[in-house]
């Protein structure tokens, strides 16, 4: 897009591009420590993790904060209006992806090592690659302005979802198997719910880079594979019909 | 998870954008109209409907042709050789341009306000009083009604009613275009055509005259020409990027301040032009 | 850098000495005049001046028959020449404005604008006093209001063109009818404008003496017969100031204060006008 003809706008919308594309890469690194944390039970980067999310809150407060004064200033209209209001809502879900990372790491201290537990993680991992990929991309779109890639994040989630399905049912099984379990696999599902709603934020944010660039909104009916609000104590899913 | 999979290749459905116009009444239907100064053409086929109790502004940069449009809407114009006008302008489906339009009645249903306020060197009465008279004959008592009903309209009556005898051009800015907005509410017109009227005023007399167009719409089709967007952005219902004589763009003003489908409208209300 | 602007500096100086030297020699020479003529007219100054006829050289006298013939000749001037200067100013700025006709008008007013009266005066003599075969009071009244005409035209039309278009717009758009918008508000808006107009006509006539000279002539008697030649103030002065009578001498001194004091009175009316027309 050409440049404004006030040229300090420019400036504004390229920092809070900016703001935003840093605060993404810090929510990234909180995940990827988070899990990695969870998979070693490493205590002490859980704990650096856990102060380190202040970082993220801080950007986000300064995003907030040249959002009001760019919209009190400048008067944004049509595309930059769009663009500024995306970057307040951005900011809000990258914020609460970091609160899902330190939240992960609060769990670190209390899990010990258990050989049951590894073959979980191994799905855990794989679920929060999933979500890593799907912010990493979603990230790519919003600084590329690439609708296609937003399109596919919001459609991707529903793999994220299948794959919560299956690591809860599979929680499940070692709970029934031994109730001496139940401790760990409550703070494991919690993880793991954490990671879903990672990939909800991402789909949140691919929603907002769709409706920046083509000043429409998504369709509310997302496809939507997350079916543990159906799950029982014996494992029967029951399929929505489509 | 086949079903799934289909899912993904359907295309996106799209939501929330609103399909262009359909705004109730057209109270004037303008086709095809072009306007030439002498051998200049200052508009260029314009094609646009205007809606019956409803707000629209028209925007672009000077000489875009934004208020030659409005001239055209009470032949103003007219007042000037060498200008003229072709095509269809229909108020209620009667062409204006036809050469048997008689234009004092036309300019009676279609009023205008302008840029500088311009009271006319008489009384503040008298100069509400006045336009009344051109076509009612009323008695005393019940011209005092109108002058009154018109002040108290245009939202200047507190200010002026223990002044009523002073001379219109002793009032400020503000209220003096608050009393042409008076005036031209007294004749009892359809359509108020407003050219730039904020442009001379300070913000605290232009929210007052926002306020005012806001009330009016209820009863009247208003045409507002702005330089400030913003502006056309709050008080309208339906905007029009003009430029180089040219209507690039007409829709609800929703859709023209978050999402315009031309790409010089965006260019123009980002602030990007030229 | 200092002897650059000391340069300007000096430059200035001269320039403004220059210039206050050339208003102080002319407001001299004007001063000098008023200076004169007031001494010289005020010890004639009396009210027998207003009161009796000229006499006949030697006698005692006043100027009443002059005055009055002026008065007369002025206002039958003025009567005739205003309606028709701001009938065709308003021609020229409002109907006509954009018309060829108001081109050739506004030329052939401004050659007559600054006609010499006395072309005037042999106009009128050829045309009404050589037909009549005698001088009268009328043919005075036409002279001078052929002298009227041009000064109300230029100043209608320009003090019409000086409304703004946004006024006679804004009357316009409220569906007035032509006439109404000149009428109540072109009119209204200039009308200060146009009656300054019209007393820096009647001041300037008040003193023309050639186009009286060759069309009222003069009358050493009182006379209201407009069919008859009339006495005026310049023609007496004309007559009185070349004798070689001390008494009609001074006479035609005081005559020369009181078109001078009338004429000033006019044009600060006028100005007074002017400034009143500004700040309403």
């Amino acid at each position: 897009m050409t440049e404004h003809t006030i040229r300090a706008f420019d400036a504004d919308l390229q920092a809070l591009a900016r703001m935003i594309s840093e605060m993404g890469g810090l929510a990234e690194k909180q995940v990827i420590d988070a899990i990695r944390s969870l998979d070693r039970l490493d205590v002490a980067m859980a704990r650096r993790i856990i102060a380190d999310d202040a970082k993220i809150n801080g950007i986000q407060h300064e995003i907030e904060e040249k959002v009001i004064l760019t919209i009190a200033r400048r008067q944004p209209m049509a595309a930059d209006l769009r663009e500024i209001v995306a970057a307040l809502r951005i900011s809000n879900d990258l914020e609460r992806i970091g609160d899902l990372a330190k939240n992960i790491a609060k769990r670190v201290s209390v899990l010990d090592n258990d050989i049951q537990l590894r073959q979980v993680m191994r799905g855990v991992e794989h679920m929060a690659d999933l979500a890593l990929v799907a912010l990493k991309n979603v990230l790519d779109s919003y600084i590329r302005r690439d609708v296609e890639k937003a399109v596919a994040v919001w459609r991707g989630d529903e793999e994220i979802d299948a794959v919560n399905n299956s690591l809860l049912r599979e929680l499940l099984t070692y709970m029934i198997e031994d109730p001496r379990n139940i401790g760990i696999c409550i703070h494991l599902m919690f993880c793991i719910k954490n990671i879903e709603r990672m990939g909800d934020h991402a789909t949140n944010i691919a929603e907002n880079v769709y409706h920046m660039v083509e000043g429409k909104m998504l369709p509310d009916d997302r496809p939507k594979g997350d079916l543990t609000s159906l799950i029982s104590a014996p494992i029967e899913t029951k399929r929505k019909s489509p | 998870m086949t079903f799934a999979i289909t899912r993904m290749m359907a295309p996106v459905p799209v939501v929330g954008n609103p399909l262009p116009i359909g705004g109730g009444a057209e109270k004037i239907t303008i086709r095809k109209l072009n306007f030439y100064y002498g051998d200049h053409c200052a508009l260029k086929d314009i094609n646009v409907s205007l809606y019956a109790k409803k707000v629209m502004a028209f925007i672009g940069p000077s000489g875009c042709g934004k208020s030659t449009f409005l001239r055209v809407l009470n032949r103003i114009y007219d007042l000037y050789p060498n200008q003229r006008a072709e095509g269809e302008v229909l108020l209620d489906g009667k062409n204006i341009l036809a050469a048997d339009q008689d234009l004092n009645l036309l300019r009676a249903r279609v009023g205008m306000v302008f840029q500088k306020p311009t009271p006319f060197p008489m009384t503040i009465y008298e100069n509400i009083a006045f336009g009344v008279r051109l076509y009612e004959r009323l008695s005393k008592s019940e011209l005092d009604g109108q002058v009154e009903q018109a002040l108290r309209r245009a939202a200047i009556w507190e200010e002026v009613k223990d002044k009523l005898n002073a001379n219109g051009l002793s009032l400020s800015g503000g209220q003096q275009q608050r009393l042409c907005i008076a005036r031209t509410i007294a004749v009892k017109p359809e359509v108020i055509l407003l050219d730039e009227p904020c442009s001379a005023l300070d913000p605290i007399a232009t929210a007052k005259i926002e306020e005012l167009i806001d009330e009016l719409k209820n009863d009247y089709t208003i045409v507002i020409v702005t330089h400030n967007m913003q502006q056309a952005a709050r008080v309208s219902d339906f905007t029009a990027f003009m430029y180089l004589g040219e209507m690039i763009e007409f829709n609800t003003t929703t859709f023209i301040f978050t999402n315009p489908e031309n790409r010089r409208t965006q260019d123009y209300i980002t602030g990007r032009f030229g | 850098m200092m002897m650059l602007y000391a340069r300007r500096r000096f430059r200035n100086m001269t320039m403004l000495v220059l210039s206050v030297g050339a208003t102080l020699a002319g407001l001299g020479w004007l001063v000098l005049i008023l200076w004169t003529l007031v001494v010289e007219g005020m010890s004639g100054l009396s009210l027998k001046v207003f009161t009796e006829m000229t006499p006949p050289p030697g006698s005692d006298g006043g100027l009443l028959n002059p005055i009055v013939g002026s008065l007369i000749m002025t206002s039958l001037a003025v009567a005739v020449g205003t309606p028709i200067g701001i009938f065709a100013g308003t021609y020229m700025a409002e109907y006509g404005r954009y018309s060829p006709l108001t081109q050739v008008v506004r030329f052939i007013n401004d050659i007559l604008l600054s006609a010499p009266s006395i072309i005037v005066g042999l106009f009128i003599y050829e045309v009404m006093v050589a037909p009549m075969g005698h001088f009268s009071a009328y043919a005075g009244a036409v002279a001078l209001a052929v002298i009227v005409i041009p000064v109300v035209v230029r100043t209608t039309e320009d003090m019409l063109l000086l409304v703004p278009k946004e006024l006679r717009e804004a009357a316009t758009a409220l569906g007035m009818p032509r006439l109404y918008v000149i009428r109540r508000v072109s009119y209204r808006a200039a009308k200060a404008g146009i009656l300054t107009g019209i007393l820096l006509a009647i001041a300037r006539i008040s003193g023309e003496t050639a186009p009286i000279l060759f069309t009222a002539l003069n009358n050493q008697f009182f006379s209201a017969d407009l069919n008859a030649p009339m006495a005026s103030l310049p023609a007496v002065i004309f007559q009185f100031a070349l004798s070689p009578y001390k008494d009609w001498q001074k006479l035609a001194w005081t005559g020369a204060l009181i078109i001078t004091l009338a004429v000033l009175a006019l044009s600060i009316i006028a100005r007074m006008l002017a400034a009143s027309r500004k700040t309403s």
